[in-house]
């Protein structure tokens, strides 16, 4: 265990020294809901986070520990009851397109074909709804669909699934797609909510092989949610546990655990005793209030 | 080999087996009509309760070759029978029907669009919901005296009648359509720069434009029902006009053929819809 983690610390270090400027920033950010008229309970609890562009970071946790709300916060689709988020230096109120957005189900509009899917970005992103009768439109049009079509073939599809609707596709090939969705809008935060969790685990390997080259390659800053422990260190170039440190409703998730890992020690030590060794340890952390052994406070490495 | 059970859930009748089971009720109809006639008729040979194929067809020729009044243009003896049905007494009431009908069918398009934005934009939803509940709970029928003074006894009031009786329901209909939506699509499209606008009618109003399209083809008998209710109250002239006047003539002959014909014009249009839907939407088919 100790030889993993002090061979990543060189990968820590140089992940450090790329990581430029802060791509998301999250300060003590709490969210707790109404349960009865008196009674609130809380979900997440002080949470304090730095993310920095191009990072690589999974947010790990049992179910219910709050991952998804986090991200849903970070995407502008659910405000924190205190505390603030901002994405790219501004504060985040609402969804837009700071952030692209990869989630389990209905990734893709039914109603669209493959490259629809696809060039839907950039299409309404310069011309709104009554801008298509705009002169350039259909020339853009061609462009971002010549655009679409290389984006299909990166992501591994061929060019006769261009025109096939997302139901005619399976599971792995729609996440191929919702992929390639966000990237065509270029966004510099990639927000992905459990999003191979329904695959089998062949077309789950082959997706996580997919992004990670996708991520070295254009290096986006992503926040991935998974409570896959081999699959958050296998993708991640920093880990962060959520967990609950009490069963009590006034008591929420915080960070159990943020840990750096390297850009690609990992992908390589994928079946290895010290990967299989890491995996126990994360998930001792990722019980949180479920395991004695756990460290209540959280622990950084 | 595989015994028959008319309860088998787990069945496979063969598609030749099928359309003629399909087929069946139909003939079973015709069948018991035409014994019915023939007993009323053997009593009385003049009987204008169940008509008689003879009777029928005379009854049919009048409607589709003759003028409904008798102040009506009479096409000259040697007009060709496209001319005769262009003056003819069903013609006549079907253009005035579906006049009527399809006016209400236009004026329905904003009570979709309203829909639209009472299930996606929260303060059109705090607003009209309520009040298109109470609304929907409101017998559109009571309200007929109401529109006769408003707008009279002439068209407008007819057509009020059906955009107010079908419109409440489908509004709400369409709003719980638009709610049902996944959120993540709408996030999605956020998170694709689209603005509110683009939300509400290039993602939300094409995803359930072929439910709205369903809820239609299910509203098309209210929408008729309503129809029928005013012109049989007041109209001098429509297919329910027609068939209230016959009524007090005892004639069926004319009666009956005016049922099927208003039966098979619905049926059309459920059909060209169901049609149009499968065609515009091939993804939802699926």
């Amino acid at each position: 265990m100790v030889s993993v983690l002090n061979s990543h610390q060189e990968a820590i270090t140089a992940s450090q020294e790329t990581a430029g400027s802060t791509a998301i920033q999250i300060s003590q950010v709490s969210v707790s809901y109404p349960i009865g008229k008196k009674r609130r309970k809380t979900i997440l609890e002080d949470i304090n986070l730095e993310i920095a562009k191009g990072e690589f970071v999974v947010l790990l946790g049992e179910t219910g520990c709050g991952k998804s709300t986090l991200l849903r916060m970070i995407l502008g689709q659910e405000r924190p009851t205190a505390g603030a988020i901002s994405v790219d230096g501004g504060v985040v109120e609402r969804v837009d397109s700071r952030s692209g957005y990869v989630p389990q189900k209905y990734a893709l509009f039914p109603d669209r074909t493959v490259l629809e899917n696809l060039t839907m970005g950039p299409e309404t992103s310069r011309y709104h709804i009554f801008g298509r009768l705009k002169p350039g439109f259909r020339a853009f049009r061609k462009q971002v669909r010549e655009e679409g079509m290389k984006q299909l073939q990166h992501m591994g599809l061929q060019a006769s699934d261009a025109d096939k609707y997302p139901h005619q596709l399976s599971g792995g090939m729609q996440q191929r797609v919702a992929i390639a969705q966000a990237l065509m809008m270029k966004s510099s935060v990639l927000l992905m909510d459990e999003a191979f969790s329904a695959l089998d685990p062949g077309t789950r390997k082959s997706l996580q092989g997919l992004l990670r080259s996708v991520w070295s390659e254009l290096r986006p800053t992503v926040v991935f949610v998974t409570h896959n422990t081999a699959e958050a260190l296998y993708l991640g170039t920093r880990l962060i546990v959520l967990a609950r440190t009490s069963h009590s409703d006034d008591c929420g998730s915080r960070v159990a655990l943020d840990m750096k890992l390297p850009e690609s020690g990992m992908c390589l030590a994928r079946n290895g005793k010290d990967f299989l060794d890491m995996v126990d340890h994360v998930e001792q952390f990722s019980r949180g209030v479920s395991d004695t052994t756990a460290s209540p406070d959280g622990e950084t490495i | 080999m595989a015994t028959f059970s008319l309860f088998d859930i787990q069945a496979r009748p063969n598609r030749l087996f099928a359309q003629a089971l399909s087929c069946l009720l139909f003939v079973l109809c015709v069948g018991l009509y035409i014994q019915t006639s023939v007993k009323r008729h053997q009593e009385n040979s003049e009987d204008r309760v169940v008509p008689n194929a003879r009777q029928l067809m005379t009854g049919i020729h009048s409607s589709v070759l003759e003028p409904a009044e008798e102040d009506d243009y009479v096409a000259p003896d040697n007009a060709s029978k496209w001319e005769r049905l262009h003056h003819s007494m069903i013609w006549k009431d079907t253009f005035a029907s579906g006049r009527r009908f399809l006016i209400s069918l236009i004026l329905l398009a904003p009570a979709v669009l309203l829909a639209l934005h009472i299930g996606l934009f929260p303060y059109f939803g705090a607003g009209f919901l309520r009040f298109i509940l109470f609304f929907d709970k409101i017998v559109a029928l009571s309200l007929l005296p109401i529109l006769f003074i408003v707008f009279g006894i002439d068209e407008w009031s007819k057509i009020a009648l059906i955009v107010i009786g079908v419109a409440p329901t489908m509004i709400l209909d369409v709003t719980q359509m638009v709610k049902a939506v996944p959120r993540e699509q709408i996030v999605k499209a956020f998170t694709l720069d689209a603005n509110d606008f683009d939300v509400a009618y290039r993602v939300i109003f094409r995803q359930v434009l072929p439910q709205v399209i369903n809820s239609l083809r299910l509203n098309l008998k209210p929408m008729m029902l309503f129809l029928f209710a005013g012109e049989m109250i007041a109209a001098s002239d429509g297919l329910a006009y027609r068939i209230a006047i016959m009524r007090r003539h005892m004639g069926m002959d004319v009666i009956l053929p005016y049922v099927l014909w208003v039966a098979f014009l619905l049926y059309c249009i459920d059909l060209a819809l169901r049609v149009l839907n499968r065609r515009m939407h091939p993804w939802f088919q699926s």
